[in-house]
């Protein structure tokens, strides 16, 4: 009853089954998760000596590897060993559920043997570009603004001649170029009015009109008949006047827009003045100003290299948010569901304890829980909270939540790195303040909240207990030497920077308490200076531009007036016309009611009854 | 090609006398169910064991396998709606949520409506498939085999190479 060659082939293919899948899992595995995170990453990332086991059910690896995108030759971290449990049943829904992962030995910014750069793909390069994203370009150029800004380096002889011919003024070319628009614009409407098939139909109904001698008329029919063609031209006359009124439409359009772009004008020859004024140096002295160039190039920098992060988590967790679509084919049947059982996400990671070590030796230790594809369905945010600290006291915590469960997607991240020392570092890449620092220890705070596409963020730095190590000479420039002074009676800086978009466009500020200190420090001296530059190259610029403005204004003053004139003209005629026919019209009427009493009155007499 | 011919030729022999009608009637309905329900199923990884272990005619299986997989193709719109209707059937519903949360049964997808619909119309044809196959077996023996033997096809098939070669293996090994 029983194939004993079918039971030995049965087992010697289950046997090469499990050999196969035993050679050839854990490459295949390996490669993918590579790929895979390597794209989320922007740079390699690498996984060594990964190993699937499919009877205890575990993976482990021994060390894993994410370049840094910013520098491939470093990893942004890495850890050491690892092994984690995965869930048998889901795999068979193509779904892999981790309870538990010990990451240790983790690291940051650790050197790497070979380079870690990665070609993205293109399909994924041409992604447009995410909100988040966005914000990190705008805070980008924010710092290569502040950094063009030189406080130390006014000069109070400025060569206007040369910084006129490296200028290259744009606002002159722009303006006749409007004026050129606007006189093709009023040529354009000369010519609609004076070649209008109104001047026309307005000449024939006259001469129609005129044709008409009401005298003439003696029989009551022809009355009617004229009475009748009247009436056609009443039409043909309201209907050229409807006509006239959409031409004046049409023109007062086409007028509102090129108001609009005279309006323009002053915005051209404030950024050719601008243009000039960044070409001089000349900053603006304000706390704002100041405090940014000062801390701003530091503070924003770490900042949005840390929005990166953000931007990459809100990519991949709201890309795979409604990844199960059901499919329903026809004769392939529709699969029913009688609990939620299995309405599992493509990956969750359900708890990570975390611990290793920062680059500067502090001891991390943290859990990161719910990492997931489709956060609507573990119903969970990912969380994490890191944090640890080392002998001399530096500390670090690292909190925060991922939540898309709701319709807009939300992150908080809070951050502080406090107690690290100070000596020997400078405050600041500024050359406001060169000084390296003899003593004081440092704190940096942020807290990051993204509501969808609302952002407001709060980074703090704090320097406690400082002294400046000035050297032995003074400094030899002016104002290097006004901030020296000034920074000297201060043992603590206190640096906020605000960014957020609650009122719009990307708001960036920097206040820190010495603000006051240096804009004293500065308007005492130097603000005049800066003035005066100002004042001249704005005189320069102005008489450069000379006053093309006013004669385009008065161009298109005196031109919009002739073809208005011109159209009121037409309107006139058109008017005129109206009340002709209509004249006309009763006339008739008038000639038609005589011309019929008189032949009624004939009638009366001819056969004696009055009616 | 081969082994399609070996099939064919393993089938007319087992139909003519070697094999009882017991094995052929249960390779047949072994196919059907195969041919009927949807071949990617986990009941059909088990029915392969079944036909590799039992001594079925697998010429029968795989005759019946090509013939139900047409009837199915025609046939799906009414295992679907078969399904359907016990899928949705109230006083299963109890029975349809255990077996749901019991992973088991989940894998072998009896939640989807032309699997389950396909399965149980095989499961139930096999009643009566499985005594007329035998029937079959028997009056194809005593009335039709003479006369297929006779057939163009079945002599062009003794005729060609590979049959000979065939005869010829299945004389050495005896």
């Amino acid at each position: 009853m029983m194939r004993i060659k079918g039971i030995v082939f049965l087992v010697i293919i289950t046997a090469l089954g499990f050999l196969i899948s035993w050679i050839s899992v854990d490459p295949m595995l390996e490669s993918e998760i590579e790929y895979q995170a390597s794209i989320a990453n922007g740079a390699l990332v690498e996984i060594d000596g990964f190993d699937v086991d499919l009877i205890d059910l575990k993976i482990r690896w021994d060390r894993l590897q994410v370049a840094n995108p910013e520098n491939t030759m470093t990893n942004s971290f890495e850890t050491g060993e690892m092994e984690l449990d995965f869930l048998f049943w889901p795999t068979w829904w193509e779904r892999v559920i981790i309870e538990d992962v010990i990451l240790k030995e983790f690291r940051m910014d650790t050197e790497r043997e070979t380079d870690g750069y990665f070609e993205i793909p293109e399909e994924v390069k041409n992604e447009e570009q995410s909100f988040i994203a966005k914000v990190v370009v705008d805070v980008t150029s924010e710092i290569s603004r502040n950094a063009q800004m030189e406080f130390t380096d006014i000069k109070t002889n400025i060569n206007v001649d040369s910084l006129m011919s490296k200028l290259n003024l744009q606002a002159p070319d722009k303006i006749d170029s409007l004026r050129n628009g606007l006189a093709q614009n009023y040529q354009k409407w000369d010519s609609t009015l004076s070649n209008t098939k109104i001047n026309k139909e307005i000449a024939d109904i006259e001469k129609t009109i005129n044709a008409i001698n009401v005298k003439e008329i003696k029989d009551p029919k022809k009355a009617i008949e004229a009475i009748k063609n009247v009436q056609k031209l009443v039409r043909q006359a309201d209907s050229l006047k409807t006509r006239a009124q959409n031409l004046k439409k049409d023109f007062q359009d086409d007028f509102g827009s090129s108001k609009f772009s005279a309006g323009r004008v002053d915005n051209w020859i404030q950024a050719d003045f601008q243009r000039a004024m960044n070409m001089a140096k000349l900053p603006t002295i304000d706390p704002g100003n100041i405090a940014q160039s000062i801390f701003g190039t530091n503070l924003l920098a770490d900042y949005s290299g840390y929005l990166e992060y953000v931007a990459i988590a809100r990519k991949y967790g709201s890309r795979l948010v409604g990844e199960d679509k059901e499919k329903i084919e026809r004769y392939e049947g529709k699969d029913y569901k009688f609990s939620d059982k299995y309405d599992w996400p493509k990956l969750w990671i359900q708890n990570i304890d975390l611990s290793g070590e920062t680059k500067t030796a502090i001891q991390l230790a943290g859990k990161i829980t719910n990492i997931s594809s489709d956060q609507k369905k573990t119903k969970e945010p990912i969380i994490f909270n890191l944090g640890g600290s080392d002998d001399s006291n530096r500390s670090m915590t690292l909190t925060g939540e991922f939540n898309y469960l709701g319709d807009d997607p939300r992150e908080t991240i809070n951050f502080t790195y406090d107690g690290f020392g100070l000596k020997g570092s400078k405050i600041s890449p500024s050359e406001l303040l060169p000084y390296p620092l003899k003593t004081g220890t440092g704190e940096v705070s942020a807290s990051v909240s993204i509501i969808d596409k609302r952002f407001d963020s709060e980074i703090g730095y704090k320097a406690k207990g400082i002294a400046f190590d000035f050297g032995q000479n003074p400094s030899k420039n002016r104002v290097q030497q006004l901030i020296r002074d000034a920074v000297s009676s201060t043992d603590q800086i206190n640096v906020t920077a605000l960014v957020d978009n609650l009122n719009g466009p990307l708001n960036v500020k920097v206040r820190s308490n010495l603000d006051d200190l240096f804009v004293n420090a500065l308007r005492n001296t130097v603000s005049k200076e800066v003035d005066q530059a100002r004042q001249k190259i704005e005189s320069r610029v102005r008489s450069e531009i000379g006053n093309r403005k006013e004669q385009l204004l008065a161009f298109k003053n005196e031109k919009e007036a002739e073809i208005r004139k011109e159209y009121e003209r037409l309107e006139n005629r058109v008017n005129e016309e109206i009340k002709k026919v209509e004249e006309k019209k009763k006339e008739l009427e008038k000639k038609k009611k005589e011309l019929e009493d008189s032949l009624k009155n004939a009638v009366k007499d001819r056969i004696g009854i009055d009616w | 090609m081969f082994l399609i011919l070996k099939y064919i030729a393993k089938l007319l022999k087992a139909l003519s006398s070697e094999a009882s009608p017991n094995q052929l009637a249960g390779g047949f309905i072994l196919g059907m169910i195969i041919g009927l329900t949807p071949v990617a199923s986990v009941h059909n990884l088990i029915i392969l064991i079944i036909v590799i272990i039992l001594k079925v005619n697998i010429g029968m299986v795989i005759l019946a396998f090509l013939v139900f997989s047409g009837v199915a193709y025609l046939a799906d719109p009414i295992f679907h709606s078969f399904g359907i209707w016990m899928l949705e059937n109230e006083s299963m519903q109890n029975t349809w949520t255990n077996m749901y949360n019991n992973e088991l049964w989940a894998i072998t997808k009896f939640n989807n409506t032309v699997v389950l619909g396909s399965f149980v119309t095989a499961v139930l044809l096999c009643a009566p498939m499985f005594p007329l196959t035998k029937i079959g077996v028997k009056q194809y023996r005593a009335h039709i085999h003479e006369r297929v033997m006779k057939t163009k096809f079945v002599k062009a098939l003794k005729g060609t190479k590979f049959y000979s070669i065939y005869q010829t293996v299945v004389r050495v090994r005896g």
